[in-house]
């Protein structure tokens, strides 16, 4: 097991330089460089040609890349990601300050989703062409369709602005941010802020997973050990969840791992249409402004968690089914 | 001679023609003098016509009820993209200022008027024609990317297949809409072309994966080591043999692709990275509407129909499309 975790860490390693190439190559190519927020006429040529120089903008590709690159895997530096174009501050430093929200928005959200996605998935699989199952899977293809900015303007629209105008202003949840001015660091004032933004993940996220919930489920259930479990006589509820839904979690564990990386990069689009102060709607607000350390910084970011939570997923893979060796 | 008649009935191309009908004459006299008043044998051999591959394809398909409605809805959202701009040229960002907030009137303006006079309906069917000609555009770039790489990965082999394959799990470590974001905000916000090629560009990989495995198993195949000992060169065997069985895998890809396509497409110009005003695009309309939700609650509503319209309708005909095309599905059909 644990060779098996190196083996994998390893073979991780070319893909995320390849990922750092491609990324660097992308940056280098777009019009334009880092001295061009300067170049106005007021300040002298010579002073750019010393940024250039000091960027060392001037040096050939490759040496640009390694120098980019070896300091971006020093993270215990602060200056490590560069300091952002809109404030001057270390992207490490913002990046870090941005983290604890999405972490719990996305968190919060993870959780709900599979607790509802789980037994809504298996009623579906149980009830296999019923009615019930008629209208889960129906509304589950629906939300599976449905992108993210429509359904969080929907939510929105609904939880924000009608809400209110029906209930005559008494219940209407905040449009936009995480807290309140006036009470800075009340738990329940960000729980009360978390309702819209998590109801538009949970929707999208109860589509998507009470779908491989059903599936995973249905195959268990054609298995010919469930049908010997039935016919040795033992009750239903038993061979329901004892015997098969433990073997039909085997597949969502693996897909929660596979979802890590959706910690940061998943909720991109909600988190800018409720303004929650994360790391996607971060990214958004980077690339409007070309902010181009934080942009590289978070794609890199966000690819060393799709390795990571890979590698989780395989891990995990091993630890619920004592079938697969490594 | 009714048998016959039947085979050519069925058949829709000369080529099958000749194939059906060659060995049915041939045993047809011999047959015949034995089945003298005795009609029901000869009824027999009618009721299993020959049937061509794609007359297969067509009934699978039609039997897949939900991939049928899709198509029409998908016929008439086109319909509507394409002849409503057609007949109304630039009118859908001519304002209008005597018509601000108009309500709904037939024929002109089924869907009223906007905030500053656009007409509605006219609107919504130019932002239609842009989500489907983005949607489209970058499926060709996503299919010939894909097909590329797919087919030399599986024909060629060896490093190379692993060469390409490393490349292609490097491209899935990328966060697409990350991706996305950041080309187009480097090379030109609010350029359609720029969205198009780097949806494009973006994603091939699931297409290259479908046709390296297709052409993986299609390179052991018996027909294809005969067109090697014939003497076929190697375009004539990738163009010619191998990838008219892989088409089914590469359209599925280009269904996903499409939808896909279409709602990032909508996401940028929502997010005001994609086309912006006075251009139409679904995107953009629903950030403007958003402004606007007590005002005009419908603004919200249109664009969001067709948009969930265009993705559903795209992945069940994708479903329906895959099942039809699957050769081994043959048995399946009555």
């Amino acid at each position: 097991m644990f060779q098996y975790m190196v083996r994998r860490l390893l073979q991780a390693i070319p893909i995320l330089i390849g990922v750092s190439i491609i990324v660097f190559l992308i940056v280098y190519a777009a019009p334009g460089d880092p001295t061009d927020r300067f170049r106005t006429p007021r300040v002298p040529p010579e002073q750019i040609e010393a940024l250039i120089r000091a960027y060392g903008l001037d040096k050939p590709l490759p040496e640009q890349y390694l120098a980019w690159v070896t300091t971006f895997f020093q993270v215990w530096r602060p200056e490590a990601w560069g300091y952002s174009f809109q404030d001057g501050l270390p992207v490490l430093q913002k990046v870090m300050s941005r983290m604890p929200a999405t972490f719990l928005l996305m968190g919060v959200s993870l959780i709900i989703t599979v607790v509802l996605a789980i037994p809504i998935g298996v009623l579906a699989a149980v009830r296999q062409y019923s009615w019930t199952d008629k209208i889960i899977t129906t509304t589950a293809t629906i939300g599976y369709a449905l992108p993210s900015f429509l359904l969080g303007t929907y939510v929105l629209w609904l939880g924000g602005v009608l809400l209110k105008q029906w209930t005559g202003g008494a219940i209407g949840f905040p449009l936009f941010g995480m807290e309140s001015l006036s009470k800075r660091g009340d738990p329940l004032d960000v729980a009360w802020h978390m309702v819209l933004p998590i109801t538009a993940l949970v929707i999208l996220g109860v589509a998507a997973w009470s779908r491989y919930m059903r599936s995973s489920m249905l195959d268990v259930l054609h298995q010919d050990y469930v049908r010997t479990a039935r016919a040795k006589g033992l009750p239903r509820r038993k061979v329901l969840y004892k015997h098969a839904l433990r073997n039909a979690l085997i597949p969502i564990v693996t897909l929660l791992g596979l979802s890590i990386p959706t910690l940061i990069a998943g909720a991109a689009i909600t988190e800018s249409i409720f303004t929650w102060p994360g790391l996607g709607s971060m990214y958004i607000e980077a690339v409007r402004i070309l902010d181009y350390p934080v942009i590289l910084a978070l794609v890199m970011l966000t690819g060393v968690f799709v390795i990571m939570g890979n590698l989780l997923a395989d891990v995990m893979y091993g630890l619920v089914d004592p079938r697969i060796k490594y | 001679m009714s048998c016959t008649v039947s085979s050519i009935r069925a058949s829709s191309t000369r080529r099958t023609i000749i194939a059906t009908v060659k060995p049915q004459d041939a045993i047809a006299p011999i047959v015949a003098p034995a089945a003298v008043g005795d009609t029901d044998l000869i009824d027999e051999v009618d009721l299993a016509p020959v049937r061509t591959y794609w007359q297969l394809v067509r009934r699978r398909f039609l039997r897949h009820r939900m991939a049928v409605i899709s198509l029409v809805i998908l016929a008439v959202l086109i319909a509507y993209a394409v002849l409503v701009p057609l007949l109304t040229g630039d009118l859908y960002k001519d304002p209008s200022l005597r018509q601000v907030w108009d309500p709904p009137s037939f024929p002109d303006a089924p869907l009223g008027y906007d905030e500053i006079g656009q007409n509605e309906f006219v609107r919504l069917a130019k932002a239609t024609q842009t989500s489907l000609m983005v949607g489209f555009a970058a499926v060709l770039i996503i299919a010939g990317l894909g097909s590329l790489v797919g087919a030399i990965s599986g024909y060629v082999g060896g490093a190379t297949d692993n060469i390409l394959m490393r490349f292609v799990d490097i491209v899935l470590t990328l966060p697409v809409l990350f991706l996305i974001l950041m080309i187009v905000g480097f090379f030109g916000q609010g350029n359609v072309w720029v969205v198009i090629i780097a949806i494009g560009i973006t994603g091939w990989t699931l297409a290259a994966r479908l046709i390296r495995g297709e052409f993986l198993m299609l390179r052991e195949m018996d027909f294809v080591a005969a067109a090697k000992a014939l003497g076929a060169g190697h375009r004539r065997i990738i163009f010619r043999h191998m990838l008219p069985p892989a088409t089914g895998p590469l359209i599925v890809a280009c269904a996903i692709g499409v939808a896909d396509a279409v709602v990032i497409e909508a996401a940028l110009s929502f997010l005001g990275f994609g086309i912006s005003p006075p251009e139409a695009s679904l995107g953009n309309m629903l950030t403007n509407a958003q402004t606007y939700f007590v005002r005009a609650p419908l603004m919200v509503i249109w664009p969001g129909i067709i948009l969930v319209l265009m993705v559903i309708s795209a992945s069940f005909l994708g479903d329906g499309l895959r099942d039809a095309l699957d050769p081994r599905q043959r048995i399946d059909v009555k």
